[in-house]
């Protein structure tokens, strides 16, 4: 059998930052990832922040990879955070650039696919010197321990030790639920999340979204496009594509099921949203059925060629490096040259095939995910014997109101899980006692985890004056005294003081209500909304459409067991699975698994595990 | 440049620079036959498969990998696509005017002539070449090029495994009868051998050694074929010491004396369109397939 100092179990920005700092204290690890590679898996919103808290520090992402500044493998720096309150075609809107830089160096809009792609090319990099690096494809199907040594067993490959593991496996993590160290989250400890990557070229983004080159937009959205559930969509604008997507309580979506992604329908009809992912898109003619076959199929072929070509002529054009690419090859001479050649083949496609030309939107790809909220299951020691969890798989992550921040705990918790490690590797010291204690001790002194634990009042004062045009008469039958109250300088003090030896548990129900998130975001839209009107109907495509287009990697056999057929849990996943996977047959739910995103939803009442390595759902975007 | 791998073993690879066939990508022209001025070219499919099965020999065995293809100069992009699959240590272009209107004889004298120009003294211990080409469909090439090289030919590979100190291969091939049923060959054979290797061919690794020598060998891949004219040999008629008789057209004596469309057989069965939201014609359907099945419970 082969013998490893450390294994990390899964290749997610948390189980990656833990690679690299180990590899940077000059540690042998290896990395075990279930997917084809690092990436292909993971999903976010999502923005990656880097923070400067006033007391104690984060591991940023910039201490980890050094090149992260300069590589730069993200979309766009966010300068822009905006709330939107709903109604109908009325949204009144919060500017929160404030609360956004709040203790932050930066935070950039990313998608994960890339993201995590670059992490694993500097991790595994640095890794290799060490005699480590990753190992993907291979799903971990169980743990023993042998002499105070972990056997691990996968699904692929033989079985191997470590001396240390460490726990990155996500919010579904299987190692916390084969060894038992914490129980699977629930419904109210869980947001169910479902996004949309939509395509808009490069300087159509910077028009729309009135920003330069460098800069990135953010746009939270709450009232009747939550479909009366607690918690709001989102619309991120990347390089050349926008993450448009919804997150909501689990509980709030258990208690009234709807289909995930009605809830993003609904965003995206919503005016102000519909405006903004509008483009030009091309829609091929039918083909004439009485043409000889041949001519049928060469029509199919050269229409389907030139919408490529104009395709992605169209975005390089929008595009001041793929521009400057384009003519540097020679290809092209001028700007003027690209632009007659997509007005050419425009016209060639119009004249000679009829395609047309409309106003829509472009969806390049669908997932969904879990997302763990920390103020409500982080572990509170997150360990068992030498496993160390970290990021999801510890139920890690920052959810109060508009701030979400689930990429950078992560990270710090990986930074923190690998400095434990190597302490433990320098004095052969891999014990609960040793590791486990050192590990959990650095996780309290993070600053994130006071987060997840208390309200900052001086985060609360910058939400509050962004908060200040809103007329006080709509809050004032409810929060008037809140307001008045949290308004003082001094009584704020006192009040979070109180509020905070009360305990985040008694307080979130007050906060986190339909009447939050809904009911007063509808009414300020109502009454002080601008009104707000798209010049198209987008076609949103159906579900079955969204799932045609997700790249997956067929397993014969299912990675998820139903327990109990005639559960009312498991009856509310024919509504709340993401890509519909149940179905009811008689009086019991029947699951056809092909469609599965990994998502999680399900796994409460399920036997529920990972697919084997490099089957499932295989993320372009993520 | 330095060379991370033994010389233990010494593989070789046979690929072919071919049309991409998938939609968006081809061109066909008016008369239905393929415009090839206006279709992409990539590394066939069957190349690349039996350039991974070389990258086992360098992952699994430290292999030595050299990869060749006959062509014109734009086959070099083929060499370049097969060397980031393999990692290849050396790739050559084999590139005359007198190769033009070679068939699969004609080539297979070029590539034999190509084998034993390796590094090395041409001492290869393993030949791989995919199972036929995408645009060609003969499957000849690869046979001929062993029968040439007097190598043991083994075809239709799925797995192999090599024995470095008895110096010889065990491969397993999947065979199918007549396309009813397949059965799996073990055989055993000295080195060298010509593998042409099958299209279910899926390399495995089951170490996690093996598997950070897969990656590491990947990445190495990957930076090479950025820079893969530093491995590059163009070698001509005179380079290859072959006979110019044996080459091109006057080497081959196939005569291709008409191409034509091979015709659609009348379908046997009847389609009717069914609209899925339709109930009736929903029950016309189960009604019949209940039938068809003899009253057997569909679960």
């Amino acid at each position: 059998m082969e013998h490893y100092d450390v294994a990390i179990i899964g290749g997610g920005s948390a189980g990656l930052a833990a690679l690299k700092q180990l590899s940077n204290l000059n540690k042998q690890a290896i990395l075990i990832e279930a997917g084809k590679k690092a990436g292909s898996k993971n999903i976010s919103g999502g923005i990656l922040y880097s923070k400067k808290p006033k007391h104690g520090k984060t591991f940023n992402v910039e201490d980890v990879y050094p090149e992260f500044l300069q590589d730069t493998p993200v979309e766009r720096r966010i300068t822009q955070y905006m709330l939107h309150a709903t109604s109908r075609d009325k949204v009144f809107t919060m500017n929160l650039t404030a609360a956004h830089e709040y203790q932050a160096n930066f935070g950039y809009s990313v998608l994960l696919n890339k993201l995590n792609g670059w992490f694993a090319k500097q991790a595994s990099e640095s890794a290799e010197r060490q005699g480590g690096g990753i190992v993907s494809g291979v799903h971990v199907r169980s743990l023993n321990w042998q002499n105070e040594k972990t056997v691990i067993e996968t699904d692929e490959i033989e079985p191997f030790e470590a001396k240390a593991v460490i726990a990155a496996d996500g919010v579904n993590s299987e190692l916390a639920e084969m060894t038992g160290a914490r129980a699977k989250f629930t419904p109210e400890q869980l947001y169910q999340g479902v996004k949309v990557i939509v395509k808009l070229p490069e300087e159509i983004i910077e028009q729309r979204f009135g920003i330069g080159p460098d800069e990135g937009a953010a746009h939270l959205f709450a009232g009747d496009v939550t479909l009366n559930h607690i918690g709001g969509g989102f619309l991120y604008t990347n390089l050349d594509t926008l993450s448009v997507g919804a997150v909501y309580h689990y509980d709030s979506l258990m208690e009234r099921p709807s289909e995930p992604y009605t809830l993003v329908n609904a965003l995206i009809k919503n005016p102000l949203v519909a405006e903004f992912i509008k483009d030009q898109v091309a829609v091929k003619e039918e083909i004439d059925k009485n043409l000889p076959k041949e001519e049928q199929l060469r029509t199919r072929f050269a229409v389907s060629k030139l919408i490529k070509t104009w395709n992605e002529l169209r975005d390089s054009y929008h595009s001041r490096a793929a521009r400057k690419k384009l003519i540097e090859s020679g290809k092209y001479k001028s700007e003027e040259e690209i632009r007659a050649r997509l007005d050419y083949v425009q016209n060639e496609l119009a004249t000679k095939y009829y395609t047309k030309f409309v106003t829509d939107y472009v969806e390049l790809e669908y997932g969904a995910k879990l997302v763990p909220d920390g103020k409500r299951c982080a572990m509170k020691k997150p360990y068992y014997k030498n496993i160390l969890f970290v990021g999801d798989a510890a139920g890690r992550g920052i959810f109060i109101g508009p701030r979400i921040e689930g990429l950078n705990v992560g990270i710090d918790d990986g930074v923190r899980a690998a400095n434990a490690v190597a302490r433990a590797i320098d004095r052969n010291n891999f014990s609960t006692q040793f590791m486990g204690e050192s590990y959990s001790q650095s996780i309290e002194e993070s600053p994130y985890t006071r987060d997840m634990k208390e309200i900052d009042k001086d985060y609360l004062k910058i939400f509050l004056d962004a908060a200040k045009d809103v007329p006080k008469d709509i809050i004032g039958q409810r929060y008037g005294m809140v307001f008045r109250l949290m308004s003082s300088g001094t009584l704020r003090g006192l009040a979070v003081g109180f509020a905070n030896i009360l305990g985040y548990d008694k307080l979130l129900p007050l906060v986190e209500s339909e009447d939050t998130y809904v009911q007063v975001p509808i009414e300020l839209a109502e009454k002080t909304g601008r009104q707000v009107q798209a010049t198209y109907e987008p076609t949103i495509p159906t579900i079955a459409q969204r799932i045609a287009q997700l790249k997956y990697d067929d397993d014969r056999v299912s990675h998820i067991k139903v327990l109990n057929p005639k559960s009312e849990f498991m009856k509310k996943m024919v509504t709340l699975c993401p890509t519909l996977c149940y179905s009811m047959e008689g009086g019991d739910v029947t699951l056809q698994h092909e469609a599965c995103i990994e998502c999680g939803s399900c796994a409460k009442e399920t036997e529920w595990r990972h697919p084997r390595g490099e089957k499932g759902v295989i993320y372009q975007y993520g | 440049m330095t060379s991370t791998t033994t010389k233990d073993l010494n593989v070789a690879v046979i690929v072919k620079l071919e049309p991409d066939f998938s939609e968006g990508n081809v061109s066909y022209n008016a008369d239905g036959t393929l415009n090839r001025a206006e279709t992409k070219s990539i590394l066939g499919p069957h190349s690349a498969i039996a350039s991974n099965a070389a990258f086992y020999a360098k992952v699994k065995y430290g292999a030595r990998v050299a990869v060749g293809t006959m062509g014109p100069p734009i086959a070099e992009s083929a060499l370049q696509q097969a060397q980031l699959l393999c990692d290849a240590d050396e790739l050559h272009l084999y590139s005359d005017r007198l190769f033009a209107g070679a068939d699969t004889l004609a080539t297979a004298e070029v590539l034999k002539a190509g084998v034993s120009k390796v590094e090395g003294d041409g001492k290869v211990d393993i030949v791989f070449s995919g199972h036929r080409a995408s645009d060609g469909e003969t499957g000849q090439t690869g046979p001929q090029t062993a029968w040439k090289l007097g190598y043991t030919f083994l075809g239709h590979v799925i797995d192999y495994n090599v024995d470095l100190q008895s110096r010889f291969v065990r491969a397993k091939r999947l065979i199918s009868l007549q396309g009813f049923y397949d059965i799996l060959e073990e055989v055993e054979a000295p080195l060298p051998v010509f593998i042409s290797i099958d299209p279910s061919y899926k390399a495995f690794f089951n170490t996690v050694s093996q598997r950070l020598a897969f990656e590491k060998y990947q990445k190495e891949a990957r930076s090479r074929a950025e820079n893969y004219k530093q491995f590059l040999k163009v070698l001509n008629t005179q380079q290859l010491g072959i006979d110019p008789k044996l080459v091109g057209l006057p080497g081959s004596p196939t005569i291709v004396y008409k191409v034509e469309r091979i015709p659609k057989a009348k379908a046997s069965r009847k389609s009717e369109v069914i609209d899925g939201a339709n109930r009736d014609q929903l029950t016309r359907v189960a009604a019949n397939m209940y039938e068809v099945l003899g009253g057997m419970v569909i679960k």
